[in-house]
């Protein structure tokens, strides 16, 4: 039996907005699983958790800014499809360790992008071909339960786990982008793809892969406010150079 | 089994008291689940300062490993009187020896009562249940 999650999409969406739902959905713990498809407007430049800032140059390069809830490195938000995952710890997606929940995900995300002829398989050893020393870029910094294609990385994902709650950001790359160098894209090889034509994509992997059915909802008003209540943090200068 | 020497959370965090003190860290569940047995795949963690109140099972701190940030909470209210200084630059550490040299923070305590917390048998019973 399947169960049962609800599906929010907000494509083009503000920085603060995206990162302040994620934590609204992350923090009520009587919130539904919720799984995101979402993009972003103006294009933004995510800091992980930890980062520091000077670390990442790509900063002076990029429009907007925000710093994530989640850790890794920095990620360029711009032809891509974002997402986001946040249940209860206890969820089955989340038992045992991080390293199998991201594989669980992984797993179900690759057999979407065999759909489009792209044999996505994982790391495991070694290093990337798009490895790049020194930019403080997720998809420069391949880890063993990375996504990869053509030897690089193309799905960047990082987790975030508080109060018996997990959230899981992923980010599936369509086009290139010019902070983030030589790494694997869907259009090699599906020309013209967007985020919409790959979400029921992916949907139709999670059913089958992830057991799941999904309730295609929105945010309630109490989460609404609170997205935005919280959405404020991740522009503001002092949360954004903390580190 | 883990010690019996100390009590813990199901966040999988434990602390050792001794006196009006108590050494607070997490266990060895909790490292294996974040870094996957790699002891370079814990990356960062944040520590509160000295003198900071604590109330009972509020977030202290922040551990980051590759692929996820986790909290760190307090099992019992108190003041910070110490932090392991090694802990931040050198978290494999807490893969070697998470029950001893791995501690975190030193609190003077506001309370002992642990009849909230688990024992090292009930600890045991709910990593069982969650596998």
């Amino acid at each position: 039996m399947p169960r049962t999650w609800r599906l929010i999409t907000t494509w083009g969406a503000p920085p603060a907005f995206n990162m302040g739902l994620d934590e609204a959905l992350l923090e009520r713990r009587d919130a539904p699983p919720t799984l995101r498809f979402y993009s972003w407007s103006p294009d933004t430049l995510s800091l992980g958790y930890f980062q520091r800032w000077a670390d990442v140059p790509g900063t002076a390069r990029a429009g907007a800014v925000v710093r994530r809830i989640t850790g890794g490195g920095a990620i360029h938000h711009v032809n891509e499809l974002t997402f986001s995952f946040s249940a209860s710890a206890d969820d089955p997606l989340y038992v045992g360790k991080v390293a199998d929940s991201y594989c669980r995900v992984h797993k179900a995300i690759a057999a979407a992008l065999a759909g489009l002829g792209v044999e996505a398989t994982l790391l495991c050893d070694g290093a990337a071909a798009s490895d790049v020393a020194g930019t403080g870029m997720c998809f420069h910094a391949g880890t063993p339960q990375d996504l990869v294609w053509g030897g690089r990385k193309g799905v960047g994902s990082a987790q975030r786990r508080t109060g018996g709650r997990v959230l899981h950001h992923g980010s599936i790359k369509l086009g290139t982008s010019p902070l983030e160098g030589d790494i694997a894209t869907l259009r090699e090889a599906a020309p013209g793809l967007d985020a919409g034509a790959l979400a029921p994509r992916l949907l139709d992997a999670f059913r089958e892969h992830l057991d799941l059915a999904f309730e295609v909802g929105v945010p309630t008003p109490e989460e609404r406010e609170r997205a935005r209540e919280l959405g404020a943090r991740y522009v503001d200068p002092s949360f954004l150079r903390r580190r | 089994m883990r010690p019996n020497d100390r009590h813990y959370l199901p966040s999988h965090e434990w602390i050792k008291i001794t006196g009006d003190t108590a050494l607070i860290g997490i266990t060895d569940f909790a490292v294996d689940e974040l870094s996957s047995g790699n002891e370079g795949d814990l990356v960062y963690c944040d520590l509160p300062e000295v003198g900071r109140t604590l109330e009972d099972g509020e977030t202290f701190g922040e551990i980051e490993s590759v692929k996820a940030v986790a909290d760190l909470n307090t099992p019992l209210a108190g003041e910070v009187v110490e932090i392991n200084p090694a802990i931040e630059d050198h978290l494999e550490i807490l893969s070697e020896d998470p029950w001893d040299r791995g501690w975190l923070i030193k609190i003077k305590l506001a309370t002992k009562d642990t009849s909230k917390l688990l024992d090292a048998e009930g600890y045991e019973a709910l990593l069982a249940s969650q596998n």
